[in-house]
């Protein structure tokens, strides 16, 4: 993975509010081409990191690079960023709204109508052109938003909680034209607190929380660092053995089988042996990854 | 730049485009034209001539009293009465009855011969013959002059005709009287003369000015920008609300920067309102040039203030003045609350800065050079109002207007300044209303 492929770096920013650290020396990089999860609790400084790398404010300390330069006024159009907290002019026509933001980032009237034409058709709400937001369901206003999100064609792609009031097909819609994006080789950060969206989309992930980095990186990699002591079992009897054998730390029962977390010294083919021998029968044994979602519990319930 | 004109041609659209804004700016010089066009119209629909028999046995009274109801005698008297009030700047019920007596078809008088009949059988022929349409009216006069007169009409509600007959029978008895006395109609027309005064202004070329008039127009002007500036102050307060209430503010943020934004706004609202102010002093200058051509009206206006183009020029550049020092106002008030009803609560001391200016106003009309005359007209925040009032009551030199233009304009300068500090932060703080503590920790804000 070379530097160039590097779209954006942010290098130990902090913003502080009075005397409250909201970010507080947090560095990463983001890859181009890929989709990169923005993950952490609630008041976790991602809203203030993501305004900062829009421009909407500016860190304390620290920099933000943006295609190898320090973000100015104008990397702000090739930025498209759908805010976690959104919304429409209630009392203006969808294609009003959608050339308004689409003259914002500098796109000519004519390019801004062919493109609404276009994205309007795809999202199939084309006859809602001339309809004021008010005459509009919630799901349908999040993809007039989302269309004033990508209308000019950013190279970098900030969402926030985007998949928030849509109904499963559309959320599905929506994954299929993330996809495509990132195709064209274009960058997206991803904010949700969805941990399993995240897990199916993100390629890398970065958690953060009370404005610190926890974890980062791909999620392959990040998965296999917390996956080596994790094994799903299904076995009859023996249950009493599974509470007493040695390196098991923590039991979770699924509906059919349990999921031992082994201590790191632990070898688990040493408590497959004993289970075998003591008579009881095995019909699973396997290891298995962490969820991303066991991950965030762990690391941020840990942290608590 | 070219984003802060996408954000003025927005802001614009979005005002002018609504149905408020044509209802709005139709409604008023519909309302003016309706004050003053329609009585007019209305009453140039001439009535039917009266058919009138005057019943007058002695034969003294009845000649004078058909000379009296002649076309040519009501013309004179109208044109007497049309002097006597055409410097009155406000339309009394006594001059607008005066002004459409000329509007009526006068009367017919029908023959009739009394000679050999009775009072009753009189009476009785008439009444058949008013019956039966032949005739509108008729008039007893009696024996002797200090006996009642009787009018007898079918359309007792003409108050028109009746307000005529009454003067007719008035002036021919005073007339009869003064024959009796000896004395002619002319000696009593000296003897009666009324003393005239006439309230004149003299402006700043010694010419003379019209007091009355001006003192109206003069209000006119401070309302007007008085009810502008309300409008449009809350105009602005609700779109930077919206733009907050509905977290719209944020895409906007990331698109431009947050002063593009408000100053766009400012701009394009205010564009907005001189549209309207435009269409108004358009229409007005329309409906004073029809009025003129209307002979019947046009006396009446010869009294009205000269208005020069100037004066339009100043009117609207001191509306743009007020404008932007109260829009900014707003819009500072705007991203500090979080609703729109908050808004209107915190709406109240800008309002209040305006209706103090307006009722400086008054002041000026009245004395336009005393030194408190200059003082509120120079003023930021009462300038605006207060200074137009003044150039039209009495235009005052060059240097004092150049002065209210400079310190207004260094006003709006800080006052924006204010607003964009406070408008950058406060738009992104969702949840509650600053309190002012936050919104100076804003201002000095980096």
């Amino acid at each position: 993975m070379g530097e160039d492929d590097v779209t954006l770096r942010v290098d130990s920013i902090s913003k502080s509010f009075d005397d409250f650290a909201a970010v507080d020396d947090l560095s990463f990089n983001v890859r181009a081409g890929r989709i990169f999860g923005f993950l952490g609790p609630n008041g976790a400084g991602k809203t203030t990191t993501i305004r900062m790398i829009v421009g909407i404010t500016i860190p304390d300390s620290g920099e933000i690079e943006l295609f190898g330069k320090r973000i100015n006024g104008t990397d702000q159009d090739h930025i498209g960023y759908l805010p976690e907290e959104r919304g429409l002019y209630k009392k203006t026509k969808v294609i009003d709204q959608l050339r308004y933001f689409a003259a914002l980032k500098n796109i000519p009237q004519s390019e801004a109508d062919r493109r609404i034409d276009r994205w309007l058709g795809r999202m199939e709400l084309s006859e809602w052109k001339n309809k004021k937001t008010t005459d509009l369901s919630k799901g349908m206003q999040q993809k007039i938003q989302f269309i004033a999100t990508v209308l000019h064609d950013p190279d970098l792609l900030i969402l926030d909680e985007p998949f928030s009031g849509l109904d499963p097909v559309n959320v599905e819609f929506m994954i299929d034209v993330l996809s495509e994006f990132r195709q064209t080789n274009k960058t997206v950060i991803f904010s949700t607190h969805l941990m399993e969206t995240a897990e199916r989309l993100c390629h890398d992930i970065l958690l953060i929380n009370k404005g610190k980095k926890v974890i980062s990186g791909s999620l392959r990699k990040v998965k296999e660092s917390y996956g080596r002591n994790r094994v799903a079992v299904r076995v009859d009897g023996a249950n009493d053995l599974l509470n007493n054998v040695s390196g098991v730390e923590s039991i979770a029962e699924k509906a059919d089988e349990k999921i031992l977390s082994m201590r790191p010294d632990a070898d688990p083919q040493e408590l497959l042996r004993s289970l075998v021998s003591s008579g009881a029968k095995v019909t699973k044994f396997e290891y298995v990854e962490p969820t991303l979602n066991d991950i965030f519990i762990e690391q941020i319930g840990g942290a608590k | 730049m070219r984003k802060f004109l996408a954000v003025v041609k927005h802001e614009y659209r979005k005002v002018v485009l609504r149905w408020s804004f044509l209802i709005g700016t139709l409604l008023f010089p519909l309302l003016g034209l309706g004050f003053a066009v329609v009585p007019a119209l209305i009453f140039s629909i001439k009535g039917e001539p009266t058919r009138i028999v005057i019943v007058d046995r002695e034969g003294k009274l009845g000649p004078r009293i058909r000379s009296n109801l002649s076309p040519e005698k009501i013309a004179q008297k109208q044109a007497e009465a049309l002097k006597n009030t055409s410097l009155e700047p406000t339309v009394g019920p006594k001059q607008s009855t005066d002004s459409l007596k000329n509007l009526t078809e006068g009367f017919v008088f029908v023959p009739f011969d009394v000679n050999g009949r009775t009072d009753e059988q009189v009476r009785y022929e008439l009444n058949s013959m008013a019956a039966e349409k032949k005739i509108d009216a008729y008039l007893i006069v009696p024996k002797d002059l200090s006996g009642k007169f009787e009018f007898l009409s079918r359309k007792a509600g003409d108050f028109v005709a009746s307000g005529m007959l009454e003067d007719a029978v008035n002036d021919a008895v005073r007339s009869e009287r003064l024959t009796q006395a000896n004395i002619s109609e002319s000696t009593l027309k000296q003897i009666n003369q009324k003393v005239e005064i006439e309230t004149k202004a003299i402006d700043e070329h010694g010419r003379e000015k019209n007091s009355d008039a001006l003192l109206a127009a003069s209000f006119v002007i401070g309302l007007m920008i008085y009810i502008s500036l309300t409008i449009y102050g809350q105009v602005i307060l609700g779109a930077v609300v919206e733009e907050k209430e509905t977290r719209i503010a944020e895409i906007l943020f990331s698109s431009a920067r947050p002063f593009e934004l408000m100053l766009g706004k400012l701009v394009g609202v205010g564009l907005a309102g001189l549209t309207q102010l435009g269409i108004w002093v358009t229409s007005l200058a329309l409906l004073v040039g029809f009025l003129m051509l209307q002979t019947d009206i046009a006396p009446l206006l010869a009294g009205a203030p000269h208005i020069t183009p100037l004066m339009v020029g100043y009117f609207l550049l001191f509306f743009l003045l007020g404008y932007f020092l109260f829009a900014s106002i707003f819009a500072l008030i705007g991203s500090m609350v979080t609703t729109v009803q908050e808004g209107s609560q915190f709406a109240f001391p800008p309002i209040m800065l305006m209706l103090v200016g307006f009722y400086f106003s008054f002041a000026v009309i009245r004395d336009p050079s005393s030194p408190l005359s200059f003082w509120v007209s120079i003023a930021p925040f009462w300038a605006p109002i207060t200074m137009p009032v003044r150039i039209l009551a009495e235009t005052p030199p060059f240097w004092q207007i150049a002065l209210s233009i400079s310190i207004n304009a260094i006003a709006i300068c800080g006052m924006v300044w204010l607003c964009a500090r406070v408008y950058r932060v406060g738009m992104l703080m969702y949840g509650k209303r600053a309190t002012l503590p936050e919104v100076w920790k804003w201002i000095r804000e980096r």
